[in-house]
């Protein structure tokens, strides 16, 4: 299985080739049994190195739009494709979720008996890297977003901006071409929620990966270069032209 | 960080809980270690005590009491001139109380027979002749009767004289009270009886040999079977009977443990439910997951048998020494009875995994971005 593996990711990558991020027509996303209509057709086109802002009242859908973009649940009906691929007729989906994409979660979700180092490791197991390799890129990561003096703290002794830094190292630990983000300064005050937003902006743009970050703050919508708005399972609104 | 450190985290991240299924594990182990150490050591302590005695085959009806049946000691005369067989020697073994031991192992033997020969005196003197009033006790005996040379000893209605004290190579020798067969036939009335013929075949007979003397022997006299010395205790109906209750009474403990895995697993699986979603959020497969759980509960069982193993042999150490049975227990706590044990308890684990692994493999990784 070992040598299958990579193979499959090579070829994977190699297929998705240079068209749009993500294309999606007509999506679709029923809960209990269709009586819960969280997405009722949703066309979409985001490109590389996009900073996509989707918002909305509770309910409207655009978490579930998230959890779609991430493989995390499958649509019902309608197309969803990622760099040309129907994402959810891919043969290995937890590939994907490892290497492809990075998800930044609002409650941080951090394994509390892991701590910041080992939480940032946790997404390299599905690579091939030695125990040694997956530390140091973890230390690193933690370099970049600035928490190098906690690296042994656990997620209890850390503060809330200091959770989500962590989870945003953690998001990048496989070197994502996306960046998925679901309320991500939710759960901070509004100055950790500023460094925050700073901190995943320009890890954005220095890596030039493509962004798509759920908030019902339209002031840090405002901060995005595209603003999906969200309702009743609908866009109401892009302000991308071209798309 | 390494795998093995995923699957400790998980363990530790209750260490009460973790602990007393531990426990519970540990528990069942070691009543498998005991129980079965315990009967086994039990069937080896009388195959020893018959090679000190230097027996090839033993001839005795063992049927559904721990000491044999008593039949004519006339039948011994019908084997004694077949080729093959160098000496016998009749014998009377009985399991009785006597005085402040509620068991102990009365051997009388054939006066002048070869089972005397192994006896070495640590002190005093063997009996002077078949009828005097005397016996000489194992080393293991004379402790737990508490008894020195010249004490008296109330066996049946008789009163008779401790005169010597004997290493007799193997612990059923030591702990026993051994007399003559003709003075233990009277005062037990049991003229004329004996229940045990132990025979010495000629020297160079293979393992093939002694089995076929065997077959030949049991047409000679049906009211007993002759058997290679100590397969006949593992043969008899009391010591099956016994090694039947002690893995029933093992597999009870076992399936306790099992149940204890299980639901300390099926908890984790539960109360870890958003951290499994988490997981398959960032990109662990769903096999990757199963794993997990299926090596905690395996390093459960592992740990758990550690644990019973070190109780066990603990357990059955302080039995040993107790004073209602010193000197009548040998226990078998070979490496492979202990590696035995372990083995189970790790295989409990995995089977006691299997079901939480497939549950927490059933999860949706969207559960992550709830809560």
């Amino acid at each position: 299985m070992a040598h299958i593996r990579p193979y499959l990711m090579k070829q994977i990558l190699s297929d998705f080739g240079s068209a749009a991020v993500f294309e999606v027509t007509g999506l679709k996303k029923n809960y209990d049994d269709g009586n819960v209509q969280a997405l009722r057709g949703v066309d979409l086109k985001i490109d590389q190195g996009e900073f996509v802002a989707i918002t909305g009242p509770s309910g409207c859908g655009k978490s579930t739009l998230l959890q779609m973009l991430g493989a995390l649940d499958s649509p019902n009906d309608g197309t969803l494709n990622y760099r040309g691929k129907s994402l959810p007729g891919l043969a290995d989906l937890a590939a994907y979720r490892a290497k492809e994409i990075g998800i930044i979660f609002q409650a941080f979700h951090l394994l509390p008996t892991f701590t910041a180092v080992e939480n940032v490791q946790l997404p390299m197991f599905e690579s091939d890297r030695p125990a040694s390799e997956r530390k140091d890129q973890a230390i690193s990561l933690l370099k970049a977003v600035g928490l190098e003096h906690r690296i042994n703290h656990f997620p209890t002794k850390l503060s809330g901006g200091e959770r989500q830094r962590v989870a945003i190292a953690r998001s990048l630990a496989n070197g994502p071409s996306v960046l998925l983000a679901d309320e991500p300064t939710g759960n901070l005050d509004s100055e950790n929620a500023h460094i925050i937003l700073d901190l995943i902006i320009r890890l954005h743009r220095e890596q030039n990966m493509t962004l798509v970050l759920v908030t019902h703050d339209l002031t840090i919508a405002a901060r995005a270069s595209r603003t999906i708005q969200m309702m009743d399972g609908r866009i109401l609104s892009d302000n991308n032209a071209t798309s | 960080m390494t795998f093995f450190t995923v699957i400790v985290r998980g363990l530790m991240r209750r260490p009460v809980r973790t602990g007393l299924t531990l426990v519970g594990i540990s528990i069942g182990i070691a009543a498998v270690v005991a129980l079965v150490g315990i009967s086994r050591g039990f069937e080896q302590s009388w195959s020893k005590g018959m090679k000190a005695r230097g027996t090839d085959i033993v001839v005795s009806n063992m049927g559904n009491a721990l000491a044999p049946k008593p039949f004519n000691s006339s039948l011994r005369d019908s084997i004694v001139s077949l080729p093959k067989i160098a000496a016998t020697c009749g014998l009377f073994v009985d399991l009785t109380s006597i005085e402040s031991s509620s068991m102990t192992i009365v051997s009388a033997r054939e006066w002048g027979g070869f089972a005397w020969q192994s006896l070495n005196l640590v002190s005093g003197r063997l009996p002077k002749d078949a009828m005097e009033p005397v016996v000489v006790l194992g080393q293991n005996a004379a402790e737990v009767l508490k008894k020195k040379l010249g004490d008296p000893i109330q066996i049946e209605a008789k009163e008779l004289t401790v005169v010597g004290i004997v290493d007799g190579g193997a612990l059923v020798e030591n702990g026993s009270v051994i007399l003559s067969l003709p003075l233990y036939q009277k005062i037990s009335s049991n003229e004329g009886k004996i229940n045990i013929i132990d025979i010495r075949a000629t020297p160079g007979l293979n393992e093939e040999d002694i089995k076929k003397l065997c077959a030949e022997i049991n047409v000679l006299i049906p009211e007993a079977r002759a058997m290679p010395a100590g397969d006949n205790v593992g043969n008899s109906q009391a010591y099956k009977f016994i090694s039947a209750m002690s893995w029933g009474t093992s597999l009870l403990a076992v399936i306790v443990g099992v149940l204890g895995v299980m639901n300390t697993m099926l908890m984790t699986v539960f109360e870890r439910k958003q951290e499994i979603c988490i997981l398959l959020a960032i990109g662990w497969r769903r096999a990757r997951i199963i794993r997990m759980v299926l090596l905690e509960s395996a390093l459960l069982g592992l740990l758990g048998g550690i644990g019973g193993v070190m109780i066990g042999s603990i357990g059955v150490k302080v039995l040993e020494r107790m004073p209602a049975i010193h000197g009548l227990l040998e226990p078998d706590l070979s490496p492979r009875l202990m590696a035995i044990s372990v083995a189970i308890s790790v295989i409990v684990g995995v089977i006691s995994g299997l079901y939480p692994a497939w549950r927490s493999s059933r999860l949706k990784p969207s559960l992550a971005m709830q809560g």
